[in-house]
Protein backbone atom coordinates (compact mmCIF):
# COMPACT_ATOMS: atom_id res chain seq x y z
CA UNK A 1 0.00 0.00 0.00
CA UNK A 2 3.03 2.22 1.33
CA UNK A 3 4.65 1.11 -2.52
CA UNK A 4 1.31 2.68 -4.56
CA UNK A 5 1.01 5.96 -2.41
CA UNK A 6 4.87 6.61 -3.49
CA UNK A 7 4.22 6.11 -6.74
CA UNK A 8 1.22 8.46 -7.29
CA UNK A 9 2.93 11.16 -7.10
CA UNK A 10 4.96 10.46 -9.71
CA UNK A 11 2.33 8.97 -11.69
CA UNK A 12 0.15 12.12 -11.75
CA UNK A 13 3.06 14.24 -12.93
CA UNK A 14 3.60 12.39 -15.74
CA UNK A 15 -0.09 12.67 -16.37
CA UNK A 16 -0.13 16.57 -15.93
CA UNK A 17 3.24 16.19 -18.02
CA UNK A 18 1.50 14.45 -21.13
CA UNK A 19 -1.93 16.31 -20.69
CA UNK A 20 0.73 19.51 -21.21
CA UNK A 21 2.40 18.27 -23.95
CA UNK A 22 -0.97 17.04 -25.43
CA UNK A 23 -2.10 20.34 -25.28
CA UNK A 24 0.92 22.35 -26.84
CA UNK A 25 0.65 20.07 -29.83
CA UNK A 26 -3.05 20.45 -30.09
CA UNK A 27 -1.95 24.15 -29.97
CA UNK A 28 0.33 24.04 -31.96
CA UNK A 29 -1.71 22.04 -34.80
CA UNK A 30 -4.30 24.53 -35.13
CA UNK A 31 -2.78 27.46 -35.28
CA UNK A 32 -1.05 25.94 -38.05
CA UNK A 33 -4.33 25.00 -39.31
CA UNK A 34 -5.75 28.15 -38.83
CA UNK A 35 -2.72 29.74 -40.91
CA UNK A 36 -3.47 27.34 -44.08
CA UNK A 37 -7.48 27.84 -43.68
CA UNK A 38 -6.47 31.60 -43.77
CA UNK A 39 -4.10 31.48 -47.08
CA UNK A 40 -6.72 29.17 -48.46
CA UNK A 41 -9.28 31.17 -47.75
CA UNK A 42 -7.15 34.44 -49.33
CA UNK A 43 -7.22 35.29 -53.12
CA UNK A 44 -3.90 34.83 -54.50
CA UNK A 45 -3.06 36.92 -57.44
CA UNK A 46 -2.69 34.92 -60.63
CA UNK A 47 0.65 33.71 -61.65
CA UNK A 48 3.08 35.72 -63.86
CA UNK A 49 2.20 35.35 -67.02
CA UNK A 50 3.14 36.13 -70.90
CA UNK A 51 1.90 39.77 -72.40
CA UNK A 52 2.36 40.78 -75.69
CA UNK A 53 3.08 38.11 -78.57
CA UNK A 54 3.31 34.11 -78.03
CA UNK A 55 5.89 32.37 -80.02
CA UNK A 56 4.16 29.09 -79.89
CA UNK A 57 6.85 27.18 -82.05
CA UNK A 58 9.74 28.74 -79.57
CA UNK A 59 11.76 26.08 -77.39
CA UNK A 60 15.23 25.66 -76.19
CA UNK A 61 17.72 23.26 -77.47
CA UNK A 62 20.30 21.91 -75.01
CA UNK A 63 22.86 22.87 -77.47
CA UNK A 64 22.09 26.71 -77.06
CA UNK A 65 20.99 26.21 -73.46
CA UNK A 66 24.52 24.89 -72.75
CA UNK A 67 26.31 27.69 -74.77
CA UNK A 68 24.03 30.25 -72.96
CA UNK A 69 25.06 28.64 -69.99
CA UNK A 70 28.79 29.92 -70.74
CA UNK A 71 27.76 33.61 -70.62
CA UNK A 72 28.12 35.37 -66.91
CA UNK A 73 25.86 37.92 -65.17
CA UNK A 74 26.80 41.32 -66.22
CA UNK A 75 27.31 40.56 -69.66
CA UNK A 76 25.59 42.30 -72.90
CA UNK A 77 22.41 41.56 -73.48
CA UNK A 78 23.09 41.46 -77.25
CA UNK A 79 25.35 38.64 -76.80
CA UNK A 80 23.08 36.92 -74.77
CA UNK A 81 19.87 37.04 -77.60
CA UNK A 82 22.31 35.96 -80.39
CA UNK A 83 22.63 32.80 -78.54
CA UNK A 84 19.15 32.52 -77.37
CA UNK A 85 17.39 34.10 -80.05
CA UNK A 86 13.32 35.13 -80.17
CA UNK A 87 12.21 34.24 -77.02
CA UNK A 88 8.51 32.37 -76.35
CA UNK A 89 6.87 35.76 -74.52
CA UNK A 90 7.98 38.40 -72.32
CA UNK A 91 6.61 38.45 -68.90
CA UNK A 92 5.31 41.78 -67.56
CA UNK A 93 8.28 44.51 -66.75
CA UNK A 94 9.15 44.81 -63.45
CA UNK A 95 10.98 46.98 -61.22
CA UNK A 96 12.94 45.32 -58.81
CA UNK A 97 15.53 47.86 -57.95
CA UNK A 98 14.54 51.73 -57.41
CA UNK A 99 14.72 53.38 -61.13
CA UNK A 100 15.23 50.35 -63.25
CA UNK A 101 12.88 48.05 -64.83
CA UNK A 102 13.68 44.52 -65.69
CA UNK A 103 12.94 43.08 -68.54
CA UNK A 104 12.03 38.84 -68.18
CA UNK A 105 12.52 36.80 -71.77
CA UNK A 106 10.62 32.94 -71.45
CA UNK A 107 12.22 30.23 -73.29
CA UNK A 108 10.53 26.68 -73.06
CA UNK A 109 12.95 23.85 -72.73
CA UNK A 110 12.93 21.65 -75.95
CA UNK A 111 13.66 18.69 -73.80
CA UNK A 112 11.46 19.56 -70.98
CA UNK A 113 8.80 22.18 -72.36
CA UNK A 114 7.45 22.38 -68.62
CA UNK A 115 10.08 24.12 -67.72
CA UNK A 116 10.38 27.82 -68.29
CA UNK A 117 14.20 29.51 -69.03
CA UNK A 118 13.34 32.80 -67.45
CA UNK A 119 16.23 35.54 -68.35
CA UNK A 120 16.14 38.76 -66.80
CA UNK A 121 17.61 41.87 -68.57
CA UNK A 122 18.27 45.68 -67.17
CA UNK A 123 18.75 48.10 -69.96
CA UNK A 124 21.24 46.51 -72.24
CA UNK A 125 22.75 44.26 -69.72
CA UNK A 126 21.93 40.66 -68.92
CA UNK A 127 21.62 40.33 -65.07
CA UNK A 128 20.82 36.76 -64.49
CA UNK A 129 18.49 33.32 -64.91
CA UNK A 130 16.42 30.96 -63.23
CA UNK A 131 14.38 27.75 -64.30
CA UNK A 132 11.05 27.99 -64.14
CA UNK A 133 8.97 24.91 -63.36
CA UNK A 134 5.55 24.89 -65.00
CA UNK A 135 2.58 22.72 -62.95
CA UNK A 136 1.06 20.34 -65.26
CA UNK A 137 -2.78 21.28 -66.90
CA UNK B 1 2.91 -3.32 -6.65
CA UNK B 2 3.56 -4.99 -10.19
CA UNK B 3 0.26 -3.49 -11.80
CA UNK B 4 1.60 -0.17 -10.76
CA UNK B 5 4.68 -0.47 -12.01
CA UNK B 6 3.24 -1.37 -15.66
CA UNK B 7 1.16 1.56 -15.49
CA UNK B 8 4.36 3.87 -14.55
CA UNK B 9 6.04 2.21 -17.81
CA UNK B 10 3.21 3.00 -19.74
CA UNK B 11 2.72 6.72 -18.77
CA UNK B 12 6.05 7.15 -19.42
CA UNK B 13 5.97 5.47 -22.90
CA UNK B 14 2.76 7.83 -23.74
CA UNK B 15 5.27 10.82 -22.26
CA UNK B 16 7.93 10.15 -24.84
CA UNK B 17 5.38 8.96 -27.60
CA UNK B 18 3.72 12.70 -27.04
CA UNK B 19 6.97 14.58 -26.69
CA UNK B 20 7.88 13.40 -30.02
CA UNK B 21 4.80 14.48 -31.71
CA UNK B 22 5.04 17.65 -30.05
CA UNK B 23 8.30 18.05 -31.30
CA UNK B 24 7.47 16.82 -34.70
CA UNK B 25 4.70 19.31 -35.77
CA UNK B 26 5.23 21.54 -38.24
CA UNK B 27 8.70 20.31 -38.57
CA UNK B 28 11.06 23.14 -39.99
CA UNK B 29 13.07 21.04 -43.10
CA UNK B 30 13.93 23.93 -45.09
CA UNK B 31 18.38 24.09 -44.82
CA UNK B 32 19.99 27.57 -44.08
CA UNK B 33 20.81 29.49 -46.82
CA UNK B 34 23.96 31.32 -46.14
CA UNK B 35 25.33 34.06 -48.89
CA UNK B 36 28.20 36.18 -49.36
CA UNK B 37 27.47 40.18 -49.59
CA UNK B 38 29.84 42.06 -51.08
CA UNK B 39 29.57 45.40 -48.92
CA UNK B 40 30.02 43.42 -45.52
CA UNK B 41 30.07 45.22 -42.17
CA UNK B 42 31.16 43.10 -39.40
CA UNK B 43 27.81 43.70 -37.46
CA UNK B 44 25.30 41.92 -38.96
CA UNK B 45 21.77 40.88 -38.36
CA UNK B 46 20.80 38.30 -36.05
CA UNK B 47 24.76 39.17 -34.13
CA UNK B 48 24.69 39.70 -30.35
CA UNK B 49 25.69 42.97 -28.96
CA UNK B 50 25.61 43.23 -25.27
CA UNK B 51 23.01 40.50 -25.01
CA UNK B 52 20.43 42.30 -27.48
CA UNK B 53 19.81 40.49 -30.71
CA UNK B 54 20.63 42.90 -33.86
CA UNK B 55 17.81 43.24 -35.75
CA UNK B 56 18.77 45.22 -39.14
CA UNK B 57 22.57 46.26 -41.21
CA UNK B 58 23.61 47.75 -43.99
CA UNK B 59 20.64 47.88 -46.78
CA UNK B 60 17.96 47.39 -44.80
CA UNK B 61 15.00 49.51 -45.01
CA UNK B 62 12.89 49.59 -41.55
CA UNK B 63 9.03 49.31 -41.73
CA UNK B 64 6.70 49.09 -38.98
CA UNK B 65 4.80 46.15 -39.99
CA UNK B 66 1.95 45.11 -37.64
CA UNK B 67 1.16 42.46 -39.25
CA UNK B 68 1.95 40.06 -42.01
CA UNK B 69 4.77 40.12 -44.86
CA UNK B 70 3.32 38.51 -47.94
CA UNK B 71 5.52 36.67 -51.01
CA UNK B 72 5.27 39.16 -54.08
CA UNK B 73 5.64 36.38 -55.92
CA UNK B 74 6.28 32.50 -56.36
CA UNK B 75 8.85 31.43 -54.59
CA UNK B 76 10.37 30.12 -51.91
CA UNK B 77 11.38 30.89 -48.27
CA UNK B 78 14.82 30.26 -46.90
CA UNK B 79 16.22 30.70 -43.39
CA UNK B 80 19.14 32.62 -43.35
CA UNK B 81 20.41 33.93 -39.59
CA UNK B 82 18.43 33.37 -36.39
CA UNK B 83 16.42 36.54 -37.68
CA UNK B 84 16.09 36.34 -41.22
CA UNK B 85 14.89 34.48 -43.90
CA UNK B 86 15.85 35.04 -48.16
CA UNK B 87 13.01 35.02 -50.55
CA UNK B 88 13.47 33.59 -54.02
CA UNK B 89 11.88 33.77 -56.85
CA UNK B 90 12.41 31.93 -60.83
CA UNK B 91 9.96 35.15 -61.66
CA UNK B 92 12.71 37.40 -60.86
CA UNK B 93 16.28 36.31 -61.74
CA UNK B 94 19.25 37.57 -60.16
CA UNK B 95 17.48 38.83 -57.27
CA UNK B 96 17.41 37.45 -53.32
CA UNK B 97 14.91 39.93 -51.02
CA UNK B 98 15.86 39.19 -47.30
CA UNK B 99 13.18 39.75 -44.57
CA UNK B 100 14.54 39.73 -41.15
CA UNK B 101 12.39 40.48 -37.82
CA UNK B 102 9.65 38.57 -38.63
CA UNK B 103 8.15 35.43 -36.66
CA UNK B 104 5.61 32.34 -37.66
CA UNK B 105 7.24 31.97 -40.50
CA UNK B 106 5.99 30.48 -43.67
CA UNK B 107 9.13 28.21 -44.99
CA UNK B 108 9.54 26.45 -48.03
CA UNK B 109 7.65 26.87 -51.32
CA UNK B 110 5.28 29.91 -51.28
CA UNK B 111 2.67 31.09 -53.61
CA UNK B 112 2.02 34.87 -54.42
CA UNK B 113 0.17 36.78 -51.73
CA UNK B 114 0.94 33.78 -49.40
CA UNK B 115 1.95 35.17 -46.35
CA UNK B 116 6.18 34.66 -45.76
CA UNK B 117 5.58 35.56 -41.83
CA UNK B 118 4.67 37.96 -39.32
CA UNK B 119 5.78 40.76 -37.25
CA UNK B 120 6.14 44.36 -35.02
CA UNK B 121 8.76 45.56 -37.43
CA UNK B 122 10.68 44.31 -40.93
CA UNK B 123 13.93 45.12 -42.12
CA UNK B 124 14.10 44.45 -45.50
CA UNK B 125 16.68 44.41 -48.31
CA UNK B 126 17.55 43.77 -51.69
CA UNK B 127 20.33 41.70 -53.10
CA UNK B 128 21.55 40.93 -56.75
CA UNK B 129 23.25 38.45 -57.87
CA UNK B 130 27.14 39.54 -59.11
CA UNK B 131 29.31 37.35 -62.04
CA UNK B 132 31.14 35.89 -59.10
CA UNK B 133 28.68 34.44 -57.03
CA UNK B 134 28.34 37.19 -54.42
CA UNK B 135 25.74 39.45 -53.84
CA UNK B 136 25.44 43.03 -53.57
CA UNK B 137 22.84 44.88 -51.80
CA UNK B 138 20.62 47.65 -53.76
CA UNK B 139 17.98 49.82 -53.42
CA UNK B 140 14.71 48.26 -53.35
CA UNK B 141 11.68 49.64 -55.60
CA UNK B 142 8.78 50.90 -54.11
CA UNK B 143 6.89 48.44 -56.44
CA UNK B 144 8.55 45.00 -54.79
CA UNK B 145 7.99 46.65 -51.45
CA UNK B 146 4.21 46.92 -51.86
CA UNK B 147 3.66 43.65 -52.79
CA UNK B 148 5.48 42.81 -49.53
CA UNK B 149 3.28 44.85 -47.29
CA UNK B 150 0.07 44.97 -48.81
CA UNK B 151 -2.28 41.57 -48.49
CA UNK B 152 -3.58 40.05 -51.68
Amino acid sequence: MSDLEGDLPILKLLLLGGLFLMGFALMADVRRVGSLVSNSLSVSPPPEICQGDIHADVVLSREKLAAFLTISERDLKSRVQEILQQPYCQLPGIEVRAGVISERAVYPLAFDPQTWLVVLYEGEEYAGYQFRFQAAE
Amino acid sequence: MVQINRVEQYMRGLAIALCTTACSLNPNTEPIRQIEIQQNWVIQPGDRIGGHIVMAGLGDISIRLGGQAYAPFAGRVQPNSSECVLFSSPDVPAYLFRLCGLGSLNLGEVQAGEAIGSGDFLAFATLRKQPDGTWTIVEPAKDILERILKPP
